[in-house]
């Protein structure tokens, strides 16, 4: 009976999905498209909102700026850095104040090169709502925090891909997370 | 002939025989109003609940019973509207993080949403954990700038205190004051409602606090604050609708079984899902089945984040700029396994924030003054009073009718009972078999149609069929007639009823805002003679009326 049970419980764990790992990245990279620019914003003329930060360390809200801002010329902007097809860098460094580094933008927020040849492989978006109901436990991030403990670092996007060389960026999974911080990271959660 | 004497004894009797028909009636009336709000063991609170799941599933989508704003009318300033944000592990895999949603995250998205200039935004999620400073001052940073531009932000909270190990950390600007959270953020509560009989989450809270609390003072609901703090008297507003009210008191969330327009861009299931009246009929399921397509129009985050997830948001971001511009933005997590997800009367499952979602819908789709049942009511026995009074009036034309039929067909039959001679006919026919044969046969007939349902509409259509040829073969001419004639005054009795039965929902709905839970009873109490079980407490009343008259004439000659 035990025995049954177990092999019961090895077959469910093996074909579970496992829990935390994160979605691989779109299939269609905006990281891949070589020599891309930024041609101009597409936000209505509202301010981009700009990304301070790199993968290694995190991101972090910086400022939210007008086109004129990183580009005061209007002149198609060299991307120098790209982040899972949905952040590009920008040479520019001062927009949002001293010491921000090289900033990042959305690339739902500007036009860039590389869309024109992207809209041919273009398909109509589907998604869907994750309803099913799973008798089961997931790995499940506890609310306790150890003693005497410093606030663990959240986990970061562990591949650098700041540079010239547009990268995909590897999913977390495939790296392993900061050695510093072996215990989980306390963090919010949804609502239940 | 006659004279002034005469006249007035014939007022009187008038007079008399039309009070003894009120009495009777309010007597019937009280009666069925027991029966209808008999709660043996928990019984009558599901039929109610599934009742007023019904009306929202056959006429959900009418505007007279929930008035959403269209899509067509969506963008325009004068229609606030609501739309979720959906986070989700892609979404997360796009910054690189994992759930649970860090606390940098959500300062990185508040700042993509600034772009999208929405009246408000909700976190639907709790950051009661710990974060890193650097993180937690991000996130204050991004919502005092949101605040200053006039979005308000709102973050859900368990506690009052929920927010001070935020204004903990000593967060500063860049003019060096100190950024409190409170400052920035509304605290709102998250807390959810379910019914005790199947745990569909149908009523929305006011607010949260202790049961010993006055009202008024707890922590206010995320939708209550979202819209009251929309209105030109925030403080009035939420007193407004959180006086006088007990503490596990909630209004009653309208549905839609239609998912929203906008969510048929990315849904694979039909947002248009429509239950009939006629499916019920019919016998198939009256409500529908799980729709994937939910009713509050829906962003995924992965969207937002990346073009590349959804192209068809438009090439200069119209579509998402008409969407999200001037709207309530709420942001929920749709995990696996999370376990945040609500119970809904039409849709299903859901992400928690549709529960948030969907009451702040109702808000404003009915103006800030939702439904509420007639037990958080103050004071309840007058909404009660209301039920007796629509009854009263029910139980009136049923008297009436039953008076005339009964000068129509002076047997007193009901027109759709068997005549005598019809009955006359059928007794011989079956007395040709054996008892135990057709006894057997009626049996396997009824076990039959017990056990495949497809097969009761059939049986039960043919036997009506088969009895009205019966009628018409052998009953006499002026027996047809006068059953033609009782079922005309039936129809009319139905339609007086109808009418009644329309003008109570529409006084109870529109201006006393009580919800559809209780228009079925009225119906079934119409339509199928609910009461005529109850008719014996008529006659016993009746007798008792004639004792007293007889004793009072008794006493008046002696």
């Amino acid at each position: 009976m035990k025995r049954w049970l177990l092999a019961l419980l090895s077959v469910a764990t093996a074909a579970g999905v496992p829990a935390d790992e994160p979605a691989p990245p779109p299939q269609h990279d905006a990281c891949q498209v070589p020599d891309n620019r930024i041609l101009g914003p597409r936000t209505l003329n509202r301010p981009l909102p700009l990304l301070a930060g790199d993968p290694t360390g995190g991101f972090h809200p910086a400022c939210a700026v007008p086109w004129a801002t990183l580009s005061p010329n209007n002149q198609p902007l060299a991307v120098v850095g790209c982040y899972r097809g949905n952040l590009l860098q920008v040479a520019n460094d001062s927009a949002c104040g001293r010491g921000t580094g090289p900033l990042w933008v959305s690339l739902r927020w500007v036009v860039t090169s590389g869309e024109a040849r992207q809209s041919q492989t273009r398909t109509t978006a589907c998604q869907q709502l994750e309803t099913g109901t799973y008798a089961a436990t997931r790995d499940f991030q506890p609310d306790c925090v150890p003693q005497n403990a410093a606030p663990a670092a959240p986990v970061r996007a562990n591949t650098p891909t700041t540079g010239a060389t547009p990268t995909t960026g590897a999913t977390p999974a495939s790296a392993p997370t900061s050695s510093t911080a072996p215990t989980p990271a306390p963090a919010p959660r949804p609502d239940h | 002939m006659g004279g002034p004497g005469a006249a007035d004894r014939s007022l009187g009797r008038t007079r008399s025989r039309l009070l003894r028909g009120a009495l009777h009636s309010l007597l019937l009336a009280a009666v069925a109003l027991f029966f209808l709000n008999f709660n043996l063991v928990g019984t009558a609170s599901p039929s109610k609940r599934f009742s007023q799941d019904l009306v929202y599933a056959w006429f959900g989508d009418e505007a007279w019973l929930y008035p959403r704003p269209s899509e067509r009318a969506r963008g325009a300033p004068a229609q606030p509207h609501v739309v979720v944000v959906m986070l989700d592990e892609s979404a997360l895999a796009l910054r690189g993080a994992r759930w649970p949603v860090p606390v940098q995250f959500h300062a990185q998205f508040l700042a993509e949403l600034e772009v999208l200039r929405p009246r408000a935004i909700l976190l639907d999620f709790l950051l009661i954990d710990p974060a890193p400073r650097v993180d937690t001052c991000d996130l204050l940073g991004v919502a005092a700038r949101l605040r200053s531009e006039g979005i308000a932000v709102y973050l859900a909270v368990t506690r009052p205190d929920d927010l001070a190990p935020m204004d903990a950390v000593g967060c500063r600007d860049s003019s060096g004051a100190p950024i409190r959270a409170t400052q920035v953020f509304t605290p709102v509560a998250v807390q959810r409602q379910a019914d005790d009989s199947d745990f569909v989450g149908r009523r929305y809270p006011f607010e949260q606090r202790a049961d010993d609390a006055p009202a008024g003072t707890g922590i206010t609901s995320a939708a209550v604050r979202m819209y009251c703090d929309a209105t030109s008297g925030p403080a009035a507003c939420v007193g407004r609708l959180t006086r006088a009210l007990p503490a596990e008191a909630g209004f009653e969330l309208a549905w839609s079984p239609e998912g929203d327009p906008f969510n048929q861009h990315w849904s694979h299931a039909s947002c248009e899902e429509i239950a009939s009246p006629v499916r019920a009929i019919l016998n198939q399921p009256a409500l529908p089945r799980e729709s994937k397509c939910p009713p509050v129009a829906t962003l995924f985050a992965t969207a937002l984040l990346s073009p590349e997830e959804d192209p068809t948001l438009g090439a200069a971001n119209e579509r998402l700029f008409s969407l999200a511009d001037g709207a309530f933005l709420m942001v929920g997590g749709d995990f696996r396994g999370s376990g945040d997800l609500v119970t809904t009367p039409l849709h299903t499952l859901l992400p928690g924030v549709y529960y948030h979602a969907v009451a702040l819908q109702n808000l404003l789709a009915f103006d800030g003054r939702p439904k509420v049942r007639k037990e958080f009511r103050t004071p309840r026995i007058a909404f009660y009073c209301y039920d007796l009074l629509v009854l009263w009036l029910l139980a009136a034309i049923f008297l009436w009718r039953q008076h005339w039929l009964h000068g129509v067909r002076p047997l007193d039959l009901s027109p759709f009972e068997l005549s005598p001679a019809a009955r006359g006919w059928i007794a011989p026919f079956f007395a040709r078999w054996p008892t135990p044969a057709w006894i057997l046969a009626a049996t396997l007939l009824l076990l039959l149609m017990a056990t495949y349902r497809s097969l009761q509409l059939i049986a039960v259509a043919t036997i009506v069929v088969i009895l009205v040829a019966i009628e018409l073969r052998v009953a006499g001419k002026g027996e047809i007639q006068e059953r033609v004639r009782g079922l005309l005054l039936y129809l009319g009795a139905m339609s007086l009823s109808l009418a009644v039965i329309v003008l109570a929902v529409w006084v109870g709905y529109r201006w006393l805002r009580l919800p559809p839970g209780d228009w079925l009873g009225y119906f079934s109490f119409a339509a199928f003679g609910f009461f005529v079980a109850h008719t014996a407490i008529l006659e016993f009343g009746r007798r008792i009326d004639e004792l007293y008259v007889a004793r009072t004439a008794g006493g008046q000659t002696s």
